[in-house]
């Protein structure tokens, strides 16, 4: 912890550096952040209100929020685990605390996270939605989100650097949680399902529901809610971390 | 008597090569239920014992694979011992390569910062050590251009430069003074010997003899893993370029050690 602090300077250089790539590249690189999940709603609110009816009030804002929360998720998981990877010249030859590019990852996932919610303001305002001070929650929910992703990317970058495939294989298992987890659908339509526990019980749905309740549902996520995400979270980020530990010495063998 | 900067107790590392390349969870699943798991175990290094006290200039010899490389990685803390104790004291300017952690990318300036950040430095160290980094290198017309512009000279001159902005209580090098115009080379030499005179405890690995010779105060002959021999560095020289050119008998290097 304390070899991080002392390399939270690097850290900070490398969340900079990692979002003037990625708004550089495109002019409308940075309207590309807001626009995709917008576009992606649209798609959902499409499909949805044509073919399946659920009684959902606003659906647009439920389904967004869901998209933000797994597009921040399952685009940390990835990018940690090429984080490694794409740093090994820099592991085989500088002492650096490998956590840091992990790290770092998460961090401009977050500022990402923080970009695309502005056109889910715009749209709570525009569709009239109840605006809480539960809001101010949000930041706590985004916290949570972020450490127990932090902690599955510790766990599974080591293994993209240990095993080339392993970026695929991860990439296939989360688009089976993307639908596990209740994003874009309201639990009352995976009711009747015999694997309905599934997805009542997924740790995924837990950090999801903590998220979505102070935007959608306009109140401070019940306890209920709270000290299921919480643990799960504690979980996910120990054993990530004690796991990246204890392969962190190999890594550079591997290269 | 103070306390080594370096300290190492039988120290041994083996790289694990696996005798097929296995690369994916598919293959080493297919391995695994064959039961045909097979590593190639090599033990680059072979129990060293090294004690190293403030001040001193430790020169490293060695033919090719003798472990010289791998002994500057274990002591800058890249690679952990696989067996042994390695300690060491104070902070570390380990110098492995020149071009580590460059971003062809960003320009000079840049870069500063982000090598300055790698090897542990805060932005206002390597703010406050801009102007002799900048002026070290002697690219200051250069210093806002991307660096894949630069010649290869010219990056590993920033590369040194920003890696001993800093007096460290340990600098290690690893063949990283052959770059450069014979001017720079001079000038890369005249600042380890000023970190001599500040204390600094320096680790130098290179085939330039005569290098060795003239600034080291102690030599180490690296062959196989193990150490043939430490001791005044005229003498360690004269009897390792006897050595090669013979014909190659060498040390005899027992098996390496299974397990």
């Amino acid at each position: 912890m304390k070899e991080l602090y002392r390399y939270r300077d690097l850290i900070w250089t490398l969340v900079e550096r990692d979002l003037k790539v990625r708004y550089r590249r495109s002019a409308i690189g940075f309207l590309w952040t807001m626009l995709q999940p917008l576009l992606t709603m649209l798609v959902l609110q499409l499909v949805f209100s044509a073919i399946f009816r659920f009684e959902l009030r606003n659906y647009p804002v439920y389904a967004l929020s869901g998209i933000l929360f797994w597009n921040f998720f399952q685009q940390s998981i990835i990018s940690s685990m090429n984080s490694l990877k794409g740093n090994a010249p820099i592991l085989q030859k500088l002492p650096v605390p490998m956590e840091v590019f992990p790290l770092a990852t998460v961090i401009s996932g977050v500022v990402n996270l923080a970009f695309a919610l502005v056109p889910l303001f715009v749209i709570l305002l525009a569709t009239g939605h109840r605006l809480g001070w539960s809001l101010a929650f949000l930041p706590v929910s985004i916290l949570i989100a972020a450490l127990f992703t932090l902690g599955a990317g510790l766990l599974l970058s080591p293994l993209a650097v240990f095993f080339s495939d392993v970026v695929e294989l991860v990439g296939v298992v989360l688009m089976l949680c993307f639908y596990l987890t209740p994003c874009f659908y309201p639990m009352s339509i995976v009711q009747r399902h015999p694997f309905f526990w599934v997805i009542r019980y997924s740790p995924l749905r837990s950090i999801l529901e903590v998220f979505r309740d102070p935007i959608y549902f306009s109140k401070v996520p019940p306890l209920s809610h709270l000290s299921l995400a919480l643990t799960v979270t504690l979980v996910v980020l120990l054993v990530g971390w004690l796991g990246f530990r204890r392969s962190a010495d190999r890594i550079p063998f591997y290269f | 008597m103070t306390e080594p900067v370096i300290q190492l107790d039988s120290l041994a590392l083996c790289y694990r090569l696996p005798k097929q390349r296995i690369g994916s969870i598919k293959e080493y699943f297919i391995h695994f239920v064959k039961g045909n798991l097979v590593y190639e175990r090599l033990w680059a290094l072979q129990g060293l014992d090294l004690s190293v006290t403030a001040g001193e200039f430790v020169g490293v010899i060695g033919p090719n694979g003798a472990g010289k490389s791998t002994l500057a990685k274990v002591i800058s803390g890249v690679l952990k011992p696989t067996r042994g104790e390695r300690r060491v004291r104070g902070r570390i300017s380990p110098i492995l390569e020149l071009t580590t952690g460059f971003d062809f990318e960003l320009t000079g300036y840049e870069n500063i910062f982000l090598n300055g950040l790698l090897l542990g430095r805060t932005r206002r160290e390597v703010k406050a050590a801009l102007d002799s980094i900048i002026d070290f290198s002697g690219l200051e017309e250069f210093i806002h251009t991307p660096i894949r512009n630069y010649s290869s000279g010219m990056v590993a001159r920033l590369g040194f430069s920003i890696a001993t902005a800093w007096v460290p209580e340990l600098l290690i090098l690893d063949e990283v003074l052959a770059v450069g115009d014979s001017r720079f080379v001079r000038r890369c030499q005249e600042r380890i010997k000023s970190f001599q005179e500040a204390g600094t405890t320096t680790l130098l690995v290179s085939h330039a003899s005569e290098l060795l010779r003239e600034s080291c105060s102690r030599c180490l002959w690296l062959e196989r893993g193990r150490l043939v021999a430490d001791g005044e560095p005229g003498e360690v020289i004269d009897r390792y370029e006897e050595a090669m050119r013979g014909p190659r008998e060498g040390v005899a290097a027992e098996a390496p050690a299974s397990s």
